[in-house]
């Protein structure tokens, strides 16, 4: 059996059936963008995808009072005089996405950075290696106890608790 | 890509420069938004004028339309903000529908039914439709119409529909089109489906 070409347009009816389905919201995003495409350029398919819109109302019943026909027409030649809208969309998905790609070049350039540090020639101990004695603290903490909230009275200053009765003669 | 998706994709061809992708919205949309109006204002031309002046505030508000709500709910609180202005400038006030119930975006459409505010011309054509679509659908066979009206009364997905008919997806696919194709090939002579209706 002989394949069609790829490159072969699809017949009538199969493109007919997937503008059916377009306005049913039911193709695939990519398919749906690429009808969209051709909807600018096929002035067939947009009568066709209007014909749609016009049976399901016809269904629903909006076809009952004003139908005004010609209101899409009016609208399009009065927007014949307005400038074109151009401010690009700002989607959730493009959101997110630009602020995968900015965390990913944060992430990148503190690689490198991290990659071209000078290497140290030894470790930097992150405290003190020679604490002070006990003694040397003790005193130190003795000195400034007038500065802390709590009294410290380390064995070294020697006081003697006395009582009232014996100061008193 | 869902319905309201394609209405964002819509609303982003618009901003790139493409007009035309509006003037599908337009036609989307227009008879659901006369309905709408059609509740607050008695005149058919009057309608119209607001109903475009709406369109023409939307186009113009695109830029501030962030795709939050569906575009029919975006549009729609324009429409009726359109209406109010028009009738308080004109001092006069809603016809029928309370506030309340047009500022309630559930559902809008059942509060919209049966309303008979056209031109003579305009009611003779409803009927001439209502008459075409009835015997289009009645003409269908069973699995074609039921499939059609799962999805456009019903608002079924071709999953939910698929379900329901103990079918493939591809075939529901293919009896809504096959049913749209049949129910449009009777409207084409009453609507006028030509060229120049093309923009």
């Amino acid at each position: 059996m002989m394949m069609k070409p790829a490159t072969q347009p699809l017949p009538k009816a199969h493109k007919d059936e997937t503008l059916s389905a377009f306005l049913d919201g039911e193709l695939p995003d990519e398919e749906a963008r690429q009808v969209l495409r051709e909807l600018g350029k096929d002035a067939g398919s947009q009568t066709l995808l209007w014909d749609y819109i016009a049976v399901g109302d016809a269904l629903r019943g909006l076809h009952a009072g004003t139908t005004a026909p010609h209101l899409t027409h009016r609208v399009m030649a009065a927007l014949e005089q307005e400038p074109t809208v151009l401010a690009p969309m700002r989607q959730p998905r493009d959101r997110r996405v630009t602020l995968w790609l900015a965390a990913a070049a944060i992430t990148a350039i503190t690689w490198g950075l991290w990659q071209n540090l000078p290497e140290q020639a030894a470790p930097v101990p992150m405290a003190a290696k020679d604490t002070p004695s006990s003694t040397d603290m003790q005193a130190y903490l003795a000195a400034h106890q007038d500065f802390a909230q709590a009294v410290i009275a380390p064995a070294e200053m020697n006081f003697t608790q006395v009582s009232l009765a014996e100061v008193r003669p | 890509m869902s319905d309201r998706e394609i209405d964002l994709q819509l609303v982003e061809r618009v901003r790139e420069g493409d007009k035309r992708a509006y003037g599908l919205l337009v036609e989307k949309y227009r008879r659901k938004l006369l309905r709408l109006l059609s509740r607050m204002v008695r005149d058919p031309d009057e309608i119209e004028d607001i109903a475009q002046e709406t369109f023409i505030k939307a186009y113009r508000a695109l830029p501030q339309f962030r795709g939050d709500a569906a575009f029919y709910t975006w549009l729609y609180r324009i429409a009726v903000n359109t209406a109010k202005n028009y009738l308080s400038a004109r001092g006069r006030g809603m016809q029928t529908v309370s506030d309340q119930a047009l500022n309630d975006e559930d559902e809008p459409d059942e509060r919209l039914m049966a309303q008979d505010l056209g031109t003579p011309e305009s009611e003779l054509l409803s009927k001439q439709v209502a008459y075409a679509v009835n015997e289009a659908v009645e003409a269908l066979p069973e699995e074609l119409r039921e499939a059609i009206t799962l999805r456009e009364i019903e608002g079924m997905s071709y999953e939910e529909i698929a379900e329901a008919m103990a079918c493939p997806i591809g075939t529901v696919r293919s009896r809504i089109f096959r049913a749209r194709e049949a129910i449009a090939a009777k409207l084409r002579p009453i609507l006028g489906t030509s060229e120049d209706r093309r923009w």
